[in-house]
């Protein structure tokens, strides 16, 4: 399989520049500066390259938003703000390979005219912080960045739902890291107003391969839907947790067995959350007839989201599972809309008592009831990404709910 | 222009409008909490939620641009559903302090949850508690459980008067309405986030238990504490006035006042309000009969020549009342003195919002009837003063030492020696009236409340007059 | 006694001014620059900034408040982070916090009597295929045992 995101992630100190030009560092860019920066676009929209983040929205696509004959600046916006659970893939580029994103970001910027970057790092990723900051300082000094473009870092400070582009904006702009009611789309008016594009991480990493190779090459990988290659962050009870890269398409049965390296101890898979806690769990029947593509996980009534997968064996209990992932949502919720923000709290109290063994009959479909309430009617997906577990668990492994209310306690020994 | 059909009744309109202001001209109110006409929409109750023909998820009204064909229905099994839902969320931590909350018979909790649920609690838990009954500005009360984060304050205080001083703290089901530490939200519209406040998260620390609203009765009237003269509504119960409201008018004050015109129903009830004609009798003035101080004021005009009277009319009284004491003066007993008075200027109350230096609510009015002020040496030797004069007038009469002065006045000042006669008059809240402003706006008002002790209004003081001055005949 | 910056960092503070078209979006990094500098975000650095960058303290405040990683006492020289979320717990990490709490005789929340250590539980750090891990200061210290946790906190000063 091609190597497009992690082929420099063996070699020792890649992340200096040295090394990383000696394997193929800003090689795109002569090419890329002979291209006209719509052609630019143009070559990553027919490469099918789809937003890595979580959302899936093709990248070419979202950059031909960008208005044509704007006089406002025109803002590119890095999303290093990683915080889903399961999720670790942005991390390993950002140690292992920082001159990849660097050049992915130099490539954006100059596809949709943005003069000024900002690169928003979540605030618990310091020591990446750091090792990006030096990376883009020997760039700058070697003059491959800052010489028509301004790349800022800015970091968070811990909220998860600064990781929704539209609350990032606003963290950056010195608010309260809400989510804005869209439309204007940041395309059209985002940072200070201005058009502004978001992209991940992964996504920009992908695009050095695109233009040095071009788009057929990168098309040529992958699904109909889902083109070229993926980081997959698989982590639980596996027994080679660890970022992969993977061609899209590759099923999950094939990716446990040859690179997670299977279940500890050989027990037996009971659950898969395929892309990140936000996602509908998977029963193990499903994972196994299930590929890692966003069709796929579509088709499979999930989603593959960042591609943090958690595998969950029959030791788990999934009520705590999902008890789990309650606590998660209800302690990062920004709070701005009614169905979230009291949502959140009331199902972590629900699951909680169930947990503990004070379940009532009725609890479930409470649940269910709840997260129907949620789902679609807020102002971002935030809601959404609680009440899609909800559903899934509660649905799929009904009878480990019902046996943990009737019993007054956890059926599964973990 | 847009053509949207709302719950099957057609309407065209203007391009941009949202769907819930689209309804309005239908006359269909989509219940909200966060909407408000004068601020930013925030878009975070969802109770405004509605089902638009063609979109699977339900659409917030309050933001969502109505397009040409559009078909909306605001009371879909879908659209009253995510009502109920949002209600239920909202009352998941909702303190149930009704009994003891002053917003009980205004709060639009409470009436949404009549009118668009009614279903029972499903919690079984724990609510989330947070600080209650803090006074967090010296007329604003604040109960954080009972909040619903609308963040209608906090956009008010961002948009309307600028000076920021509320946040929410925290996230998630924590998240709380805040001030700063040791800051205080006292800027002078601070009653105004009360009003807008759709429950009793904040309330007034002025009204706090004084009356449950259901008992006020609601007088449309004009505020008199400047010449902006807002738009009120005068709330009170036999008898006695609670407060004043701001009763919504685009060409004047939309929907805003300020604290302290809003306050300024104290002055009413207040201990230097005139109850009683009084008289000088031996060196101190003691309360008289109505038919006592009448017959004196009589005497003391017949006694000088017409000439020797000046009347000096009040820019604080009702147009009706300046005017009938301008008539009877003017016409019967022919004073050519015939001058206007008021508060002077206050610069420093003035504001970019509302507040005028003008404290006086009808200069325009009475300047109209008469634009003399007081020479700078008078010389009649009667004097009748309605209100009250500036001090600058009020040394220059004294030093004219008079025959008498005759004051007829809502309060009076008991350190104030220079009356013979004090002749009580009702305030503005107590007659019906009129004030003209300083944009020229000529507005009337009712009668909220029946003059307090033996006051009566100007109008009635000079018909009196006038009784014993014949042949005064009042007209209209 | 009042905030202000040191003179670097003032220096600093004003760099950062520069790199945005409107004063507030300076305002999580000027906040980092105070937690550096005292360790967390005094009542007098709140009206501090609020001046410096010309909002008010509940601005200010509200966005302190909104983010998990600014502290507003002071607490122990070393802050240890332990991740409670789901993945971590997969992995067994159950018996870390656990072992720290024992081992420094602290709760969640708190800070050991001798300053050095402040405990607190924390979401998702992007380690989970690393667990059982803690994040202490700027540090993830990952694949934890007995021994290593050990290890680390004894080599701490």
């Amino acid at each position: 399989m091609k190597k497009i995101l992690t082929k420099n992630f063996e070699i020792p100190e890649s992340h200096a520049l040295k090394v990383a030009r000696a394997n193929g560092a800003y090689a795109s860019l002569d090419k890329l500066f002979k291209m006209k920066p719509e052609d630019v676009t143009a070559e990553v929209k027919k490469s099918g390259l789809r937003g890595r983040g979580g959302a899936g929205f093709p990248t070419g696509t979202k950059w031909g938003f960008i208005p044509k004959n704007t006089d406002k600046p025109v803002y590119l916006v890095v999303n290093s703000d990683e915080s889903e659970p399961g999720t670790f893939k942005d991390r390993a580029i950002l140690e292992k390979d920082p001159h990849l994103l660097i050049e992915g970001i130099i490539i954006a910027a100059y596809a949709i005219g943005s003069k000024t970057v900002y690169v928003y790092f979540r605030g618990e990723y310091y020591r990446q912080w750091e090792r990006f900051f030096k990376a883009l300082r020997e760039a700058e000094e070697a003059g491959l960045a800052g010489k028509d473009i301004n790349i800022y870092t800015h970091r968070g400070a811990g909220a998860y739902i600064c990781g929704e582009e539209t609350a990032l904006l606003n963290s950056i702009e010195g608010y309260r890291g809400l989510p804005r009611i869209r439309p204007p789309f940041p395309a059209v008016a985002g940072l200070f107003g201005c058009p502004t594009i978001v992209n991940n991480v992964e996504t920009l990493a992908s695009l050095p391969f695109i233009i040095n190779e071009g788009a057929a090459a990168y098309a040529a990988i992958g699904t109909e839907k889902s083109k070229g290659t993926k980081l997959i962050s698989v982590c639980g009870h596996v027994n080679k947790p660890g970022v992969y890269e993977i061609e899209l398409g590759l099923p999950i049965a094939k990716f446990l067995a040859e690179y997670a390296g299977g279940t500890l101890e050989e027990r037996a898979l009971k659950a898969v959350i395929p892309g990140g806690s936000s996602v509908p769990v998977m029963t193990a029947s499903e994972a196994l007839k299930t590929c890692l593509s966003y069709e796929g996980c579509e088709c499979a009534g999930t989603m593959l989201g960042s591609g943090g997968m958690i595998v969950i064996d029959e030791s788990a209990c999934v009520v705590r599972c999902l008890a789990d992932i309650a606590k998660f949502y209800h302690h990062e919720s920004c709070g701005q809309c009614t169905p979230c923000r009291e949502g959140c709290g009331w199902i972590k109290k629900i699951c909680d008592r169930i947990e503990a063994g004070s379940g009532r009959d009725g609890d479930p479909e409470l649940l269910l009831s709840i997260a129907d309430n949620m789902m679609g009617k807020t102002i971002c997906v935030f809601a959404d990404a609680l009440a899609m577990p909800v559903r899934s668990f509660v649905t799929k492994f009904r009878e480990d709910f019902e046996k943990h209310i009737r019993s007054g306690k956890c059926p599964s020994p973990l | 222009m847009p053509k949207v059909t709302i719950d099957g009744k057609i309407t065209e309109v203007e391009e941009g409008i949202t769907i819930l202001e689209a309804a309005k001209c239908l006359g269909i109110i989509i219940p909200h909490f966060c909407y408000h006409p004068a601020l930013t929409i925030a878009g975070n109750c969802r109770m405004c939620s509605v089902e638009v023909e063609g979109q699977a998820k339900p659409v917030i009204s309050c933001r969502e641009p109505v397009k040409d064909g559009m078909v909306v229905k605001t009371n879909s099994p879908m659209a009253v559903s995510v009502r109920k839902s949002v209600l239920e969320f909202i009352l998941i931590n909702h303190p149930i302090d009704c009994p003891v909350c002053d917003q009980s018979g205004e709060c639009k909790l409470q009436d949404y949850y009549f009118s668009h649920s009614l279903e029972p609690s499903r919690l079984g838990d724990e609510k989330v508690h947070k600080m209650k009954a803090v006074q967090i500005g010296p007329n604003v009360m604040l109960d954080a459980e009972r909040c619903v984060e609308c963040t209608r304050c906090v956009r008010f205080c961002q948009e309307i008067t600028k000076t920021n001083e509320l946040t929410i703290k925290e996230r998630s089901d924590h998240s709380e309405i805040s001030i700063y530490n040791d800051r205080e939200l006292k800027n002078p519209y601070s009653l105004c986030a009360v009003d807008l406040c759709p429950v009793g998260a904040l309330t007034s620390s002025d009204f706090r238990f004084k009356k449950r609203v259901w008992f006020l009765t609601s007088t449309p009237s004009v505020c008199n504490h400047c010449a902006t003269a807002c738009n009120i509504f005068i709330d009170h119960n036999d008898g006695i006035v609670y407060r004043y409201r701001p009763r919504e008018n685009n060409d004047v004050n939309g929907p805003w006042m300020c604290d302290e015109g809003r306050l300024s129903y104290n002055r009413i009830n207040a201990p230097d309000r005139a109850l009683f004609p009084l008289a000088l009798k031996d060196g101190d003035l003691a309360r008289v009969s109505w038919d006592e101080a009448l017959l004196k004021v009589s005497d003391l005009m017949g006694s000088v020549n017409s000439d020797e009277i000046a009347v000096i009319l009040s820019a604080r009284a009702t147009l009706e009342e300046s005017e009938a004491f301008a008539q009877f003066f003017r016409d019967k007993v022919k004073t050519p003195n015939i001058y206007w008075s008021g508060l002077d200027s206050d610069p420093k109350f003035a504001d970019k919002i509302l507040r005028d230096a003008d404290r006086n609510p009808n200069v325009k009015g009475v300047a109209s009837i008469t634009d003399k002020r007081l020479d700078e040496k008078p010389a009649a030797r009667v004097y009748i003063i309605l209100d009250g004069v500036t001090d600058i007038e009020l040394m220059q009469i004294v030093s004219s030492r008079p025959k008498a002065i005759v004051l007829v006045a809502s309060h009076y000042d008991s350190h104030q020696h220079y009356p013979e006669i004090v002749l009580p008059k009702a305030t503005f809240a107590e007659q019906p009236g009129t004030f003209i402003n300083s944009g020229g706006m000529k507005q009337g008002f009712k009668k909220a409340i029946e003059p307090l002790g033996e006051s009566l209004s100007g109008v009635d003081i000079a018909v009196r007059l006038a009784k014993l001055f014949p042949p005064f005949v009042r007209e209209g | 006694m009042g905030f202000i910056f040191t003179k670097e960092r003032r220096l600093e503070a004003e760099d950062i001014l520069k790199r945005y078209p409107a004063k507030r979006a300076a305002l999580l990094p000027v906040l980092w620059l105070v937690q550096d500098q005292e360790g967390y975000v005094s009542d007098d650095a709140v009206k501090f900034v609020a001046e410096f960058l010309e909002i008010t303290p509940a601005d200010v405040w509200g966005v302190v408040t909104f983010y998990t990683m600014f502290g507003r006492k002071q607490i122990g020289r070393h802050h240890i982070q332990v991740c409670t979320n789901l993945c971590c717990r997969l992995k067994g990490a159950d018996w870390l916090l656990e072992y720290l709490r024992k081992k420094l005789g602290v709760n969640a929340g708190e800070t050991t009597p001798d300053g050095k250590f402040h405990l607190s539980t924390v979401e998702c750090l992007g380690s989970c295929g690393t667990a059982p891990m803690m994040q202490i200061d700027n540090d993830y210290h990952e694949n934890l045992n007995v021994e290593k946790v050990d290890r680390v906190l004894e080599d701490l000063k």
